[in-house]
């Protein structure tokens, strides 16, 4: 009697919830792929709704859908029209100007107009909100030429503003913001007004994501192609990729690690993309620590590192050499094809720790009294593989590393405080070298994780951001690349090519670089069709 | 001293429940069996070196299936699987006996003192009833994030959330042996508690701490695995769960089975064996079930 | 009638101070640990008037005791707080979960009683025996398994090579009325049934042993010898007594079931709570952390009285000996 009760109660549970988290919508069951939908598997929740603070990649690969950005950006890294037609600057690099596409509307049918441009701008820089407040310090004011004409005025000549704002940073509906006391709390997670090819319908936490065409997309002739955009969350990409062989999701959004992407090669029904990463896999040696401060330590670790087995073994041959450059290849119009990649030498790097005063006293193998502390995030497959190998390689040297793998928040605390002799991490996207050697390289940077600090090489780059044009920046700039791989102030192992994977069953994706853009780009959703 | 009475009265029906015990146990071939693999598997523990080199280093052929060369084929930077099996038995099985040394020692101390000083008993049995009902595996989670992952880590935290299954045992059992009658002459006759629990309570409980300590380990073991599966194990040491958290992070869980079956079934066959041991000790030391 | 009425007042007090006690360890253990509230919704690039700013916000500009206060206050009128990534109420973003994991755990609960039951009298009854000693061994081994893999080895077999059942995920999109239900239980097979597996044998063993004490009692072997069949022994008289320590477990290991669900919501791609307090550890999202652990320690609370009040009512026993 009483197993009775309790069946009965347990039933009535379940009975419940099976109405309540289910919805009314009309539709006709299965959650299969057909023209009507594009079903894209994700390892995470949305976070935040709103671009301008939302940093996760689905936060990215979601609202990229719903809100437009001035520019896009080629597969090689080169802006592209997007909001914007036309954009250039003026006065001599102390002010831009960008022409905006008439074309754009927001949801609720009001035009997208520069006073929204200007809005996020102004609100980007007096909230310091996320990544583009730091990529804006001199930017000064803009106003309205006309509802599509937007002047921006600088307080010292920037060439990378347009590269910049273009690409980072994306436009919110001022009537929609504006009511917020504060724009960088506004959870904005419901009622969305947006101007992507997509609009964001319906959410369920923990499961799906469902975007609406927008018809009057204006980048894509009579609109996007398919009508719904469903995100489906894995948290585990295991699960992910039985999905896509089942056919249950029609592309997996985040790269797959290179041995899996290897394996499922042979699956006639699934199709890979090679995506260009925007930027590299590194370690940085924190020059403010001893030993690390002096040049001949850093060199014996950069020779103690095999580069060629790291790409081969450990990415799987997903990955090219940068030649130890900070110009990657996948930014042909930066790259110097003089750069050449640090050699693999253990003879040389103890060569370089004897000439340096580092004996082996005790004869265990190891130098005495260099054991250093690399950090990294445990959660990153390659480079909790890498780290591996890259301790074995040191242990022939006679170096002592030991591996911190560390739980994300650690992490990010431990990096932020500076607290490591080395940092191994990876570089999502460096678009842009002018604006991103600045940040990463220039005295007390915002992500100078090696605590260089160089007067030379801060002046190289202030003369390039100062230039307009490309051409012109590409001298200062490649100098500065090239004292960064002989000071050793950055230690490029790689760039890495990602695998996306998708259902054979569509085509006509539009590759753009980077894991961020990769196929899953607003362009690319909204051309994408059965093949 | 008249204690020694009771001593000696007691020990020849101790010896022979003892006995009678060993006996009622090599009757039971799972408990016999058990038995040999748990002794196989500290052996491959303890001689892990001579079995095996270190897995350390990249291979070329990168997840081979087994073969001749690797039994256990190779993981997704060609290291034999074989090898991070046995040098993995060593962690897990560490990581698993220190955690649950710990718990036994604060659950045996809680358990005992609230079974002995009864007015602790409401309190204590309070604290550990409350510690109950806590959602244990989210703590592990949270605690083992927050201080950062290692192996001192992982033993304190899965000990911290394991003690109060112990004490609940450890305390019912202890709750019938204070009312007997030797205990009660024993502080007639004006023993100290510390006496009287080291003597007679503590014997009294043996049975369900050596119960508890095998079970403990066992799920430490199981826990570990789970933590280090969600990436909190400790990166510069191999266990089971280390080498499934590779195997889930690089996605070879359903391509390349050898990754997870050989530590999943060195797990299994670690908890199965012990738990099957206790099984088989109590089910030998009740005489219903004998 | 009274000493009911007592005995329930007495134990929804005690349910009472258990959640205090839930409330204030969770809330202590998430202020003290490293990483501190108050570094986790900073940012370095953050002006110093917008940290102060958000700080007030949360409340963490205050001493932890006022904090601590202003906590139970707040919970006292049902308020979570506000997910510091997420920017929304917690108590809304739990509640979204909260019915997948009621759905996955009461599901799994209810079969792994339904199974256990018959599987441990028939143990008990043959102790010692081959049928006892297969029932040991297989729910002993399900006690075992890793979920990830078998998950994985479940997914592959029945999602993939058969195509019987879905890949991960509760339910299908667009679904209503019947098709919903069916969508549902659909997705719910395959996590349900790993959940059963490894709490199986914890039930079965649980139940075996107490059995056996309750078949070697007076009042059943006095049954016996008065020429009761054995088969009534049992169930009627043996098992009745052999539940209340089995209910006690189900009580107890409920915490250890939802919590622990983690795992299995993570590789089967469910949305229950368990999954959304592994995210909110990645972001260290404390209100929502703190906010789950009361959300299930609430859960488990009410269901642990609720059983002790229906075996109260049932069983004068448990009345009067507690």
């Amino acid at each position: 009697m009483k197993p009775i009760r309790l069946a009965a109660a347990a039933l009535a549970v379940i009975a419940a919830a099976a109405c309540a988290p289910s919805n009314p919508d009309s539709g006709s069951g299965g959650g299969k792929a057909n023209a009507e939908r594009i079903t894209i598997g994700t390892t995470a929740d949305v976070v935040n709704y709103n671009p301008l603070v939302g940093n996760s990649r689905t936060d990215t690969w979601v609202t990229n859908l719903m809100y437009p950005r001035l520019t896009g950006m080629s597969v090689d890294g080169k802006r592209t029209p997007y909001l914007a037609t036309k954009w250039e600057y003026t006065d001599g690099g102390m002010g831009a100007t960008v022409t905006l596409n008439p074309g754009f509307k927001w949801s609720d049918g009001k035009p997208v107009t520069a006073d929204d441009v200007i809005f996020t701008i102004d609100a980007v820089k007096k909230e310091k909100i996320g990544i583009v407040a730091g990529l804006i310090a001199a930017y000064d004011s803009a106003t309205a030429v006309s509802p599509t004409e937007v002047k921006f005025k600088f307080t010292r000549p920037d060439g990378t503003f347009l590269d910049n704002v273009g690409f980072w940073m994306p436009v919110v509906p001022k009537h929609v913001f504006e009511a917020q006391p504060s724009v960088q709390k506004f959870a904005n997670d419901s009622n969305w007004v947006s101007a992507g090819p997509y609009k964001l319908a319906k959410v369920e936490r923990g499961q799906r994501y469902v975007l609406e065409r927008v018809d009057s997309f204006p980048l894509v002739d009579g609109g996007p192609k398919t009508k719904e955009v469903v995100f489906r969350v894995y948290p585990d990409v295991n699960t992910e990729v039985l999905a896509l062989r089942n056919g249950e999701i029609d592309l997996i959004a985040n790269a797959l690690p290179p041995a899996l992407a290897k394996s499922v090669e042979g699956d006639s029904k699934i199709k890979s993309v090679k995506v260009p990463s925007l930027g590299w896999a590194h370690m940085q040696y924190n020059v403010k620590r001893a030993p690390l401060d002096r040049l001949e330590v850093r060199q014996a670790l950069a020779a103690a590192v095999d580069y060629e087995a790291i790409r081969r073994v450990a990415l799987q041959g997903k990955a090219v050499s940068s030649n130890s450059s900070v110009l990657t290849p996948t930014l042909k119009q930066w790259q110097d094809s003089s750069a050449k990649e640090y050699t693999f030498d253990v003879a040389k790097a103890k060569t370089l720790l004897t000439g340096a005063g580092f004996k082996d006293g005790n004869g265990d193998g190891l130098f005495d009294g260099l054991s250093l502390r690399m950090i990294y995030d445990q959660a990153d497959p390659n480079i909790a593989k890498w780290a591996q190998m890259v301790r074995d390689s040191h242990k022939e040297a006679g170096i002592d590393l030991k591996l911190e793998g560390l739980e994300r928040n650690t992490y990010i605390a431990k990096y932020q405080a500076r607290d490591y002799d080395i940092y191994a991490g990876s570089w999502a996207i460096m678009d842009n070298p002018p604006a991103n050697l600045g940040l990463a390289f220039k005295c007390n940077g915002f992500i100078n994780y090696a605590n260089a600090c160089d007067p030379a090489l801060d002046a190289l780059i202030d003369e390039a951001q100062s230039k307009v044009d490309q051409a012109a920046q590409k001298g200062p700039i490649q100098t500065a690349a090239k004292m960064i791989t002989e000071k050793v102030y950055d230690n490029v192992l790689y760039v890495e090519e990602f695998t996306i994977v998708h259902s054979a069953k569509w085509a006509n994706f539009d590759v753009q670089p980077s894991e961020l853009l990769s196929i899953v780009n607003p362009r690319s959703l909204a051309q994408a069709t059965l093949s | 001293m008249s204690t020694s009475v009771l001593d000696t009265t007691l020990a020849p029906a101790d010896e022979s429940a003892g006995r009678q015990t060993w006996r009622a146990f090599a009757r039971n071939p799972l408990g016999i069996i058990s038995l040999a693999v748990l002794v196989l598997l500290a052996l491959v523990a303890v001689a892990a070196p001579l079995i095996s080199n270190y897995p350390s280093g990249y291979g070329e052929s990168v997840l081979a299936a087994p073969n001749g060369e690797h039994w256990f084929g190779t993981d997704d930077l060609g290291r034999d699987v074989f090898a991070q099996v046995v040098w993995g038995t060593r962690v897990s099985i560490l990581i698993g006996l220190l955690a649950s040394l710990l718990a036994i020692a604060i659950g045996v101390l809680v358990g005992v003192a609230a079974a002995y000083f009864r007015k602790f008993d409401a309190a204590l049995g309070m604290v550990v009833d409350l510690s109950l009902s806590l959602p244990v595996l989210p703590l592990m989670i949270l605690v083992a994030a927050l201080v950062g992952p290692s192996v001192r880590t992982l033993i304190i935290v899965i000990a911290v959330f394991s003690w109060p299954e112990v004490a609940r045992v450890v305390r019912s059992q202890a709750l019938a042996v204070v009312p007997l009658p030797y205990v009660s002459a024993a502080h007639v006759i004006g023993g100290s508690h510390l006496w009287i629990i080291r003597k007679h309570i503590l014997p009294g409980v043996a049975p369900v701490i050596a119960v508890s300590v095998v079970l403990t380990t066992s799920r430490a073991v199981l826990s570990e695995a789970g933590l280090a599966f969600l990436g909190l194990g400790d990166p510069n040491s191999w266990s089971w769960g280390t080498i499934l958290h590779h195997a889930q992070r690089s996605g070879s869980l359903a391509t390349a089975w050898w990754t997870t079956l050989f530590p999943s079934l060195a797990i299994l066959l670690l908890v199965v064996t012990t738990t099957l041991l206790a099984v088989a000790y109590n089910d030998a030391r009740n005489p219903r079930s004998r | 009638m009274k000493a009911t009425a007592r005995f329930a007042l007495k134990r929804a007090l005690r349910g009472l101070l258990t959640l205090w006690f839930a409330v204030t360890v969770t809330f202590f253990l998430l202020r003290l640990l490293p990483g501190d509230p108050a570094s986790a919704v900073m940012d370095p690039t953050m002006t110093a008037e917008l940290r102060d700013d958000l700080l007030r916000d949360y409340g963490l500009d205050q001493p932890l005791p006022v904090q601590y206060w202003n906590y139970m206050v707040q919970l006292a009128q049902g308020n979570l707080g506000i997910s510091f990534r997420q920017n929304q109420p917690v108590l809304g973003i739990l509640l979204e979960r909260l019915p997948w994991t009621l759905i996955l755990t009461g599901s799994a609960l209810l079969l792994t009683v339904v199974l256990g039951i018959p599987l441990g009298v028939l143990a008990a009854t043959r102790a010692g025996g081959f049928v006892d000693r297969v029932i040991q061994v297989g729910g002993i081994t399900g006690q075992s398994l890793f979920v990830p893999s078998i998950g994985v080895f479940l997914l592959y077999t029945f999602g993939v090579v058969l195509g019987w059942l879905p890949i991960g995920g509760a339910i299908d999109d667009d679904v209503t009325g019947f098709a919903a239900t069916t969508s549902m239980l659909r997705h719910l097979i395959l996590p349900c049934f790993s959940l059963v597996l490894i709490q199986l044998g914890a039930y079965v063993l649980t139940l075996r042993t107490t059995l056996i004490d309750a078949l070697g009692e007076d009042y059943c072997v006095l049954a016996r010898a008065k020429g009761m069949p054995n088969r009534r022994v049992v169930w009627k008289h043996a098992l009745r007594n052999a539940l209340l320590p089995t209910t006690t477990l189900v009580g107890l290991q409920l915490g250890f079931l939802v919590g622990g669900a983690v795992l299995t919501e993570t590789i089967y791609a469910y949305p229950g709570v368990g999954r959304a307090i592994y995210e909110a550890v990645g972001q260290l999202d404390f209100p929502v952390l703190q906010g789950a652990f009361v959300m299930l320690a609430f859960a488990v609370i009410a269901a642990n009285l609720l059983t002790d009040l229906a075996y109260g009512i049932l069983d004068p026993r448990v009345r009067t000996s507690s």
